[in-house]
């Protein structure tokens, strides 16, 4: 077990020099002058240049890779061209922020999904799965920018119960984690259910059904572990993609998290906020994946790492 | 299994509220009446630095705080601030100010010519990063206290008053206190925390999210009404209504364009469309290689007359604009006003097939969304040119910084014919507008995007920046703009207004015309 997390690490390592190169690259090919950007149409051309100097964009790109790998090694991100302040301090300001959302949302997402999906297989071909299959095709394929609005002109502005924008009070979580959660609740569910539906099938349910367990021991207990891996596996992907950030929901709740940091840095071609933004997704992901494996093991007792 | 999936949730459902305490700021209870004005923003500052900053908002902000020599008032003009008078000598090369007594920076330390003797050779060193500085640090020699209450400006060449004075007043060159931007300390090169003279202290920000200022109960001047002003980053026009709307905030700036109409039409809510002082404009290449019929001034002055100006306004700005009368905004110091291009699409059509351009071609770009209704626009002018028989291609749109680039290159390496952009001085003089019809500002000098370059514009402009005489100056920046306005260099659209919405709840929101909100004042009604 020891064994294989310390191989998985071994091998994270090329993946994340890949990944540091590429999105070196990749912000670099992007047209546009960060020195520029920072100055504003109003600045003087010297004084773009000096603040070009300082960014140290002046410098030959080989130099510029070379000083970003360097620092990497040494776990230091640089400093944000946009902020002036070091990167590392700026994304760990927003990562309480993004945590708590993806959290809050991932649990929405598993409590309605998971039992929406059991409901929807153990009734297979009646109306409660008829409409269960319909809602979870309508949240995938809700946009989710036009239903925080209806969320927040509803909520917010007919009844005020919520508000509606921003992360100043306790409440503030709830609409952008319904909104966020809606998308992966769809998901969930058809997952849940597919699977479900095949495990449901198998002779040693009937077995266990003719022996005369309780229907909900012989669903929960016999069906559902033996479905979990490809719902695990699904949770465990959407967690890593909400742990990147929702811009949009991000952006219509006004939720202060790394995906608006992103996108924001992208568009100031704030390369070093980009590149350490960038690098820490794949890091969450690489994380998750190997958790997600572990996880087999924990829940199939036949997978073994040695 | 059931029971430890249970026990799961229940540790994320914990984790979650761990987590959300930790995020929410403090709030300290329900505010009164009269404690909190929120203001929802649509960006984030990069930097409270009066020195770095570079845009109106952060400005807005800033100047709450930070107080500056003079200031510029709603009709425009400058008035005394921590400056009570000045005088220019003759030879037009040394300024005198008299400073304003009794005034204290926040952490106790006094205004005095020493303070802005700190501040000036803080913000003119060269190692610092001032991208508003502009000219000065060119033109000023030196800055020296004459006594505690005297300072002493010494310019390298005589600048014009108007140009001078609006220099100083923008936020740039605003006052911190002197301990709190020592030379070799980090506030020397960058102060995120300013401490100034004004009538709100900053007290706290979370980055992307908020910037709270609190009352200075020890202020100089009229005490504002609220305790504390929070300004609230939320990037999204439409996200930004919905907080006023809901009563989560009290003013917000620019919501989306096309709910104006709706929103004047709000009991409970109120639109001020500021006068503002950004012109938008298409911007004509006029020394094409590709297109050498936009080289004619008299093809230029067709494309004008064929875009419906007030149509596009009404329908496509919501209102929220006021046509272009001259190459500048009514506004600013050496306006005058010019015989209007009237939409005439005939007279377009006639004009361009006697000039040979009947069927020309025409590639345009438009940003999007960084002035009002932008790309729309662009489509709509798009659609009146093809009207008169231009094969207009495009718009085509690209994200800020592709646009900048695309555009900012000399004109060798040009490659669209026409582009829409936007410009607002930041003080309110010809000077900074006149720039960009200078032909010594061509890309990369400058912002000069149509390459216009008339050797008669260029003497005037040089010769009204460093004349000291007010009534010769406007003289002479209304021959440039009369001629500027005969070769059309770009098509004159319109003065963009600057929509801002707040509960009548409040009243006292005020604004200045460079693009400005004024909050300082603001009250419970």
């Amino acid at each position: 077990m020891l064994t294989y997390v310390v191989r998985r690490l071994l091998v994270a390592i090329p993946t994340l020099w890949g990944v540091a190169t590429g999105v070196f690259i990749m912000a670099r090919l992007l047209p546009g002058d960060p020195a520029r950007v920072i100055a504003g149409v109003l600045a003087t051309p010297e004084q773009v240049e000096h603040i070009r100097h300082q960014l140290g964009l002046d410098q030959p790109l080989y130099v510029q890779y070379l000083d970003f790998i360097g620092r990497l090694l040494r776990l230091d991100l640089g400093v944000s061209a946009h902020f002036g302040s070091p990167v590392a301090a700026e994304i760990a300001s927003r990562i309480p922020y993004t945590v708590a959302l993806a959290v809050t949302a991932i649990a929405i997402a598993v409590i309605l999904g998971v039992s929406a999906g059991i409901g929807a297989a153990i009734r297979r071909n009646t109306p409660l799965d008829l409409v269960i299959s319909a809602l979870s095709v309508f949240g995938i394929s809700m946009p989710v920018y036009w239903l925080g609005l209806m969320l927040i002109v509803l909520f917010a502005i007919q009844v005020h119960w919520l508000p509606a924008a921003g992360a100043d009070s306790p409440t503030s979580i709830i609409l952008p984690a319904f909104t966020l959660a809606v998308f992966s609740v769809g998901l969930i569910a058809r997952i849940t259910r597919g699977s479900m539906l095949e495990v449901l099938n198998q002779d040693y349910i009937r077995t266990a059904r003719a022996k005369g367990a309780p229907f909900r021991r012989v669903v929960l207990k016999h069906a559902l572990r033996n479905a979990l891996l490809p719902i695990i596996t699904t949770i465990g992907l959407q967690f890593g993609s909400l742990l990147g950030g929702a811009v949009l929901t991000e952006s219509v709740f006004s939720w202060p998290g790394v995906g608006r940091l992103l996108l924001d840095s992208i568009f100031f071609r704030d390369y070093p906020m980009v590149q350490g933004l960038v690098l820490l997704f794949a890091v969450t992901y690489i994380a998750i994946n190997l958790l997600t494996d572990l996880l087999y093991a924990y829940v199939d007792p036949r997978i073994r790492y040695d | 299994m059931k029971r430890r999936l249970l026990t799961c949730l229940t540790a994320a459902g914990l984790l979650l509220a761990a987590c959300g305490q930790a995020t929410s700021a403090p709030s300290g209870g329900a505010p009164k009446q009269g404690q909190t004005l929120t203001v929802a923003i649509g960006i984030d500052p990069d930097t409270l630095d009066p020195m770095r900053q570079t845009t109106t908002t952060v400005q807005n902000i800033v100047q709450m705080v930070v107080q500056t020599l003079v200031q510029v008032n709603q009709q425009g003009k400058i008035e005394p601030l921590l400056a009570t008078k000045w005088e220019q000598s003759a030879d037009g090369l040394t300024w005198t100010f008299t400073l304003r007594q009794g005034v204290k920076f926040t952490d106790g330390e006094a205004f005095d010519a020493q303070a802005v003797q700190t501040n000036m050779s803080r913000v003119l060193d060269p190692s610092n990063t001032c991208p508003l500085c502009g000219i000065m640090p060119k033109a000023v020699k030196s800055v020296e206290p004459v006594d505690a209450n005297h300072v002493r400006f010494t310019l390298s060449e005589p600048l014009a008053s108007d140009l001078f004075l609006g220099l100083l007043s923008e936020v740039t060159f605003g006052f911190l206190a002197p301990q709190t931007i020592q030379k070799g300390t980090p506030g020397y090169q960058d102060q995120e925390q300013p401490v100034g003279t004004g009538p709100y202290v900053y007290s706290e920000r979370v980055k992307g999210d908020h910037v709270t200022l609190t009352r200075n109960d020890h202020y100089w001047g009229k005490e504002p009404a609220y305790k504390q002003q929070v300004f609230k980053v939320v990037p999204e026009a439409a996200s930004r209504e919905t907080l006023v709307r809901s009563g989560q905030a009290q003013v917000i700036l620019s919501p989306p364009a096309a709910d104006i109409p709706a929103l004047q039409h709000e009991s409970d809510l109120k639109v001020l469309l500021a006068p503002d002082d950004r012109t938008i404009f298409i911007a004509l290449n006029t020394t094409d290689k590709q297109q050498p019929l936009l080289q004619k001034p008299e093809v230029r002055q067709a494309l004008n007359y064929a875009v419906d100006k007030n149509a596009i306004i009404k329908s496509t700005l919501f209102g929220a604009a006021d046509p272009m009368t001259g190459p500048m905004a009514p506004s600013l110091f050496g306006y005058c006003q010019q015989p209007a291009y009237q939409y005439d699409p005939n007279k377009a059509k006639q004009m361009l097939q006697q000039a040979g351009a009947a069927g020309m071609t025409l590639k345009l770009i438009s940003p999007t969304g960084r002035y009002t209704q932008d790309f729309q626009a662009a489509q709509d002018i798009a659609n009146n040119l093809r009207a008169v028989g231009v094969n207009v291609q495009g718009p085509q749109t690209m994200d800020w910084p592709t646009y900048l680039a695309t555009i900012n290159v000399p004109p060798a390496n040009a490659t669209v014919d026409a582009h829409l952009l936007g410009w607002a001085p930041g003080y309110l003089d010809a000077s900074q507008q006149m720039t960009i019809f200078d032909g010594s500002q061509i890309p990369k000098k400058g912002l000069n995007t149509s390459y216009y370059d008339n050797p008669q514009v260029n003497a005037l402009l040089q010769k009204a920046a460093t004349e000291t005489n007010r009534q010769a100056r406007a003289q002479e920046y209304c021959q440039a703009e009369k001629m500027v306005w005969n070769d059309a260099p770009w098509i004159f659209l319109w003065v963009q207004r600057f929509p801002i919405v707040y509960s009548a709840k409040v009243k006292g929101v005020s604004y200045v015309p460079n693009e400005s909100f004024n909050t300082v004042y603001a009250q419970p009604a």
